[in-house]
């Protein structure tokens, strides 16, 4: 897509490349250590690019009838598998983009497709299922019908696996599907985060609230005042902070000494659109968050949550998706229009440079 | 960031064996040029080329604090949020939904999920009734009570299994409930595409001009006829008819304008109040006054007009001229046509719990007591008021102030610019139980 208005980007981020596939931009992932970056699309087409250049390393227009809905990078960042409309997962390899494997998973749509963070296991959810398979795609368990749909799935650790769906979250054993934990609680459950140490559970909710759960102690905790429903959340790597979409300001919740509970999150305004996206970067309490207002925006957090915006570009639609690179030294945002974007991260030496927030168009 | 056209969607409800798959069908088959999804709860036999369809089952969401307002479809989220994903977006989504869904949570979905409510506009609500069954079902089960309350358009259909006159009947009972919906009558569902689909139907100016009496409050007399006459003798006369009497107010210097003619019933319904003076065939009929013809012989009966002054006469019956065949002819013999004629809104019993209610009102409105005065009505009684819909002159607004809502639900924004229109009121609730009284003195109070 030649219209790509990528714009006056401010701060640390540092316009890379841009790209497009063929519709909005589903999913994606950097593989081989950030060589490559490969996006589907909601016709179902899936696409890699030259992680450097951007150039295009092959692009498949036919992935999935219907389109994708799910995309994950296996470990190894060598193969990946993608989920869609049709019905099936596929496993592909990154370098060649052929199809390695093709699961049928069932008539309904596959909304969520994760593998382990080992690599040994795919869990995949269809409707009100969740089946996992081995690397080779043979199907090892499936799960009873849950409630409702499974809305999102998640790796706890290697050895086990995540659901989330209306009224409750349930821990699975990886290798044999045995119910481990169930944790209930009445609202639709509209997206699920672990935190790395695998002790919180956080969804957001249809009733605009954020609630999570500590495993270790089973203590639960709502989040509530939302102006609209969380659907984007991230942890950071440390399993200290944990970011909360759920209307124009980006909502951050501090888990150090006895928070979250009785705490003032963190308030990051900077978007004029809700928050569709969050994305920690590896290592680090740094930030980025995409909007419905097409802006992508970096900060900059202390422990408590605060923290200001040190870089911000915006895009042709809404930010459907934001990639950390593994080395965490550029930022990939997918949109709605198709477009593929890639900052740098400049070097932030001595002062932080704040960008300052932008007038609110009415 | 962009605001693209909003996807219309039309509901489609009844309960099983009303006909809702052979309508879907219907409208998929015609040669309309649209690319329509369907979201289908019941395996129907549904398969054309041009839309896509989709099976999901039902999934209703309750919320934790337990308000019935705030449950919503979660089958309906996931696939619309999928779909408005698409470049080649769909032009128009048809929901299907299975017999006994409750419509509340579907339409609410509309409004409280904000991406769903981003992307799609709830177009219409379209109810299949079937006619030979609907009596048994609405004794037996509050969804069919709500698939009717909640619609803009009832299709009666299988028409052909049932009489005329229980039609008739059956048809004033869903009008009844439902005031604001347009009521279609089929026999296999086979009504145009254009009934069901693209109706604007939240937009209230397009039911006043389908039924222009729908607001209008109930008047003692069903139709007003008036008549250009010279001065001299005319002849009334009535074949046989519904009831054994009629009222009938005889007005002199009718004018025939809307204005002249609500003007002449409200004064007819202060003379309706009086006690009838019983007129029997072959009797002169008093002008200005309440009468009573009395119709119980058989065969056309004759009544008797003296006209004094050359002008205009309104007849303002208690029945429709039709019923009677009701005919006014001078004494050449020959017969006169009336120059206008006015079918008004008749007071009847209501028997189901769920009805209508509608106000009108000229001038301005205080924003605030208006606010008020919604926020506790909704509050109080917001669990029984299905569907409301109108328009309101906010006093310092130039533009009418257009809303809809669904239970607690409320959603409105200034419209178009009042200009040189008169500036009024207009507001349908429809619900269960309501009390009309204190509704109507509880908009009075929010009038300047």
């Amino acid at each position: 897509m030649s219209d790509l208005n990528v714009v006056s980007s401010k701060g640390v981020l540092r316009r890379g490349w841009s790209a497009a596939v063929g519709d909005y931009a589903i999913a994606g992932g950097w593989t081989l250590r950030g060589e490559a970056l490969v996006v589907s699309d909601a016709a179902g087409g899936i696409y890699a690019f030259d992680g450097k250049s951007g150039a295009s390393a092959w692009a498949r227009q036919r992935g999935h009838d219907g389109g994708v809905l799910a995309m994950a990078i296996h470990p190894s960042g060598t193969a990946f598998a993608t989920a869609g409309q049709d019905g099936r997962v596929l496993i592909w390899g990154v370098a060649e983009g052929q199809v390695k494997q093709a699961i049928d998973v069932g008539s309904d749509w596959v909304e969520n497709v994760a593998w382990s963070p080992d690599g040994q296991w795919l869990a995949a959810s269809c409707s009100r299922q969740v089946r996992a398979y081995g690397a080779d795609g043979g199907e090892v368990w499936r799960s009873d019908d849950h409630p409702s749909t499974v809305s999102a799935i998640a790796w706890s650790s290697a050895g086990e696996l995540a659901t989330a769906c209306y009224g409750r979250v349930t821990f699975f054993d990886a290798s044999t599907g045995e119910l481990r934990q169930k944790l209930e609680w009445m609202g639709s459950l509209v997206s699920m985060v672990l935190s790395p140490d695998g002790d919180i559970v956080a969804c957001g909710s249809q009733d605009n609230s954020v609630h999570f759960w500590r495993r270790s102690t089973e203590r639960d905790s709502e989040m509530t005042g939302y102006p609209a429903k969380p659907s984007a959340l991230a942890f950071d790597d440390s399993s200290t902070l944990l970011a909360t979409s759920g209307g124009e300001i980006a909502t951050v919740w501090s888990f150090h000494g006895d928070g979250p509970e009785g705490t003032r999150p963190g308030s990051l305004k900077f978007h004029v659109e809700p928050v569709s996206t969050l994305a920690f970067a590896p290592g680090t309490l740094r930030l980025a968050s995409g909007g419905r207002d097409g802006v992508v925006a970096l900060w900059s957090l202390r422990k408590n949550g605060s923290g200001g915006a040190i870089g911000a570009a915006t895009v042709a639609d809404t930010v459907a998706e934001l990639y950390w690179r593994p080395d965490g030294k550029a930022l990939a945002a997918l949109d709605a229009q198709g477009g593929v974007t890639v900052w740098r991260i400049g070097r932030t030496k001595g002062r932080i440079p704040r960008v300052r927030e932008p007038q609110r168009q009415n | 960031m962009n605001t693209p056209h909003k996807v219309p969607v039309t509901i489609l409800t009844g309960f099983l064996g009303s006909g809702k798959t052979t309508l879907l069908n219907r409208i998929l088959s015609e040669e309309h040029g649209k690319r329509i999804a369907v979201i289908e709860n019941e395996f129907g036999e549904v398969g054309i080329d041009q839309a896509l369809v989709i099976d999901a089952d039902e999934e209703i969401f309750e919320m934790s604090n337990g308000c019935i307002c705030c449950t919503v479809r979660g089958d309906l989220i996931r696939v619309l949020g999928n779909l408005m994903k698409r470049r080649d977006k769909f032009d128009y989504v048809l929901v299907e939904t299975t017999g006994l869904a409750d419509p509340g949570p579907v339409a609410q979905t509309f409004f409280m999920d904000d991406e769903i409510r981003a992307e799609f506009s709830l177009d219409g609500i379209v109810t299949l009734v079937d006619a030979a069954h609907i009596e048994q079902q609405l004794g037996r089960s509050d969804e069919s009570t709500e698939q009717i309350a909640f619609a803009d358009i009832l299709v009666l259909n299988k028409t052909d299994l049932v009489n005329g006159e229980a039609l008739d009947g059956l048809e004033a009972r869903l009008r009844d409930m439902n005031r604001m919906a347009r009521v279609v009558r089929s026999e296999q569902a086979n009504v145009s595409v254009d009934t069901v689909l693209n109706l604007d139907a939240f937009d209230l100016d397009q039911v006043l001009e389908r039924r222009p009496t729908f607001l209008e409050p109930e008047y003692p007399f069903e139709w007003t006829g008036v008549y250009s006459l010279d001065m001299g003798r005319y002849e009334l006369s009535l074949a046989d008819g519904p009831d054994p009497a009629m009222s009938l107010v005889v007005v002199s210097g009718q004018g025939t304008d809307d204005a002249a003619l609500r003007e002449g019933a409200e004064w007819c319904v202060r003379r309706y109040a009086e006690p009838a003076e019983l007129i029997h065939p072959g009797e002169e009929i008093p002008v200005g006054k309440h009468v009573n013809l009395r119709l119980d012989s058989i065969g056309r009966k004759s009544f008797f007009l003296e006209v004094d002054t050359q002008g205009q006469v309104g007849l303002y019956a208690q029945h429709t001229a039709e019923e009677f065949d009701l005919q006014l002819t001078n004494v050449d013999g020959a017969t006169i046509r009336q120059e206008v004629e006015r079918i008004w809104v008749a007071q009847h019993e209501h028997d189901d719990e769920v009805g209508s209610i509608a106000i009108e009102r000229d001038g301005d409105v205080d924003p605030t007591r208006l606010n008020a005065w919604l926020t506790i009505l909704l509050g109080e009684r917001g669990v029984d008021i299905f569907r409301m819909k109108g328009f309101i002159s906010l006093a310092g607004e130039s533009r009418r102030f257009v809303f809809q809502g669904v239970h607690m639900l409320f959603d409105g924004q200034p419209e178009r610019e009042w200009g040189d229109e008169p500036r009024r009121n207009q507001l349908v609730f429809i619900g269960r139980n309501l009390d009309e009284q204190s509704m109507r003195q509880g908009f009075e109070a929010c009038l300047i």
